[in-house]
């Protein structure tokens, strides 16, 4: 697949989140594809990938649902671009894992009741834009660049950890984010938080820890003079987005949390605390955004906090 | 129980379930030399009563019934920093995997029950759907756990902006589900799988 001679193109494992609560990952990465003229095609009849609570308390319960999903992505050509970084990592675990272990395979495939088809690649979004599709030829092809945005650029957890499953990136210092956001145009910012736990799917069962752990990813954004967050997860997402109110209702300046005691005098040279909006993007609607893509068609109406301040603020809209 | 004096003997080991805990995770509990990396690391050990080095070493003492009956292992995100960490590859992440899958077949001892309700839920729903079910799985989980009024003023938000769906189909494949789940369940009944 040498890019310019063979067009790209992918089979596509959205995953339940971008059909609801994460639609504006799915609806953005479809329009960067179409403006990239990257092919992307919906794995039909796909199934949960099990996510944390599948392997949390049953582990071949979780390969089986991923291999299963991996067998209904055989029948679509191209390998599989995935967006949700739990899926991925899902996906890549139980790739990795029946390889290695026959004995898992052989249960699996009785559970699946076929074979467990372990050879199509598993690529993640960002992977794609900046190796397959290339960072020279995104750069290229920028409409209009992100001047003048600062971006925090959020790993989080699942995208890069445990080492030898993700295959993305390296594991404790990884740039593909930032790689991809200075193609772009944009200024990724230095910051502390960038593959700290955002308390993923606590947000259900126990919301308090997303409060805690989110509040702290938010902060040093702001600490580090980020104008917004770059996310590549529906999960992460949702925390930093959708929980952002009550977040700042929950500890409110930021000198209740350690780094606000033991800093924020100095930080905030005895000023008001910083308590601005942090709008939450995902990659794929800064990337579309700068290509052109006209950003009613990226979603930003079912964004929590609203990030067209900032945009026009950059010119950006 | 963390300053009582911890008597080992054979009668207060429990090395079997250190054992089974090793199949499942596929991880060696021996090789921790305590360097207490993992618990670093760790975003979620100040909720935790026993940080992840100090899950290891009950492992290792035999004690994994004191681990069952606390928290910790529902307060684990599966965040992977530990396993990314250990020098020693011990596959903590795994461990806990391991840990939570032994005390849900034993019905869960454990005082922590909205994680392990919020799983059940997730899992059902998949069973049931094929795929999530964002509204199901919040109503669920505030009639079941009793916090009726829990992100109450959140439902109608993300209704209004399209992030949760009213109605939701189940998947036209869904008996493909339904089989796995089954097929798994017969294995584990005549001792195929654990």
């Amino acid at each position: 697949m040498t890019p310019g001679k063979k067009r790209l193109s992918y089979s596509y494992y959205p995953g339940c989140s971008l059909h609801a609560s994460g639609r504006e990952y799915d609806i953005s990465t479809r329009a960067l594809f179409k403006a990239l003229n990257v092919g992307l095609k919906e794995v039909p009849d796909w199934f949960c990938c099990g996510a944390t609570p599948a392997h949390n308390v049953d582990e071949l319960l979780s390969l089986s649902l991923c291999a299963k999903n991996l067998s209904l992505a055989e029948e679509v050509e191209g390998d599989l671009a995935v967006a949700c970084a739990a899926c991925f990592s899902r996906l890549k675990t139980t790739q990795h894992h029946l390889k290695e272990d026959d004995t898992k395979r052989k249960q699996v495939e009785v559970a699946i009741d076929g074979p467990a088809a372990l050879n199509k690649p598993v690529k993640h979004i960002l992977e794609i834009l900046a190796r397959e599709f290339g960072l020279a030829k995104l750069e290229e092809s920028v409409k209009k660049p992100l001047m003048g945005l600062k971006v925090a650029p959020y790993y989080g957890c699942l995208l890069t950890r445990p080492p030898e499953v993700p295959e993305l990136d390296d594991c404790e210092d990884p740039s593909i984010m930032e790689d991809v956001l200075r193609a772009l145009g944009a200024e990724p910012v230095k910051w502390s938080h960038r593959m700290e736990c955002c308390g993923a799917n606590f947000t259900l069962s126990r919301p308090g820890v997303v409060l805690k752990l989110s509040n702290a990813i938010l902060e040093s954004a702001r600490i580090a003079g980020a104008d917004c967050i770059m996310v590549a997860c529906p999960l992460c997402h949702g925390n930093l987005d959708i929980r952002q109110k009550e977040i700042k209702e929950a500890y409110g300046a930021p000198d209740s949390t350690l780094f606000g005691n033991i800093f924020g005098s100095e930080l905030h040279g005895g000023s008001a605390p910083d308590q601005r909006d942090i709008p939450i993007f995902y990659v794929t609607q800064l990337a579309a955004l700068a290509m052109g893509v006209a950003s009613e068609s990226l979603g930003f109406e079912s964004v929590i906090t609203d990030p067209k301040p900032l945009l026009r603020d950059k010119q950006l809209l | 129980m963390k300053n009582k004096l911890m008597h080992l003997s054979n009668e207060t080991m429990n090395i079997g379930f250190v054992k089974k805990v090793e199949a499942l995770s596929g991880s060696s509990v021996r090789r921790c030399f305590q360097c207490g990396k993992c618990s670093a690391g760790c975003p979620m050990s100040t909720f935790m009563e026993h940080p992840p080095n100090r899950v290891v070493r009950l492992l290792q003492l035999g004690q994994g019934q004191r681990i069952l009956a606390g928290r910790s292992i529902w307060y684990c995100a599966s965040c992977e920093t530990c396993t990314t960490r250990c020098p020693n590859k011990v596959d903590l992440a795994a461990i806990m995997d391991a840990l939570r899958k032994l005390s849900w077949d034993a019905d869960g001892p454990s005082k922590e029950s909205y994680v392990q309700l919020a799983n059940r839920l997730f899992i059902e729903n998949i069973r049931t759907y094929g795929r999530q079910y964002e509204l199901r799985l919040g109503a669920a989980f505030n009639m079941k756990s009793g916090q009726f009024l829990k992100d109450l003023m959140l439902g109608p938000k993300l209704i209004s902006k399209g992030k949760l769906k009213m109605f939701h189909s189940k998947n036209k494949n869904i008996a493909e589900i339904e089989g796995i789940f089954k097929r798994i369940e017969e294995m584990r009944k005549k001792g195929e799988a654990l």
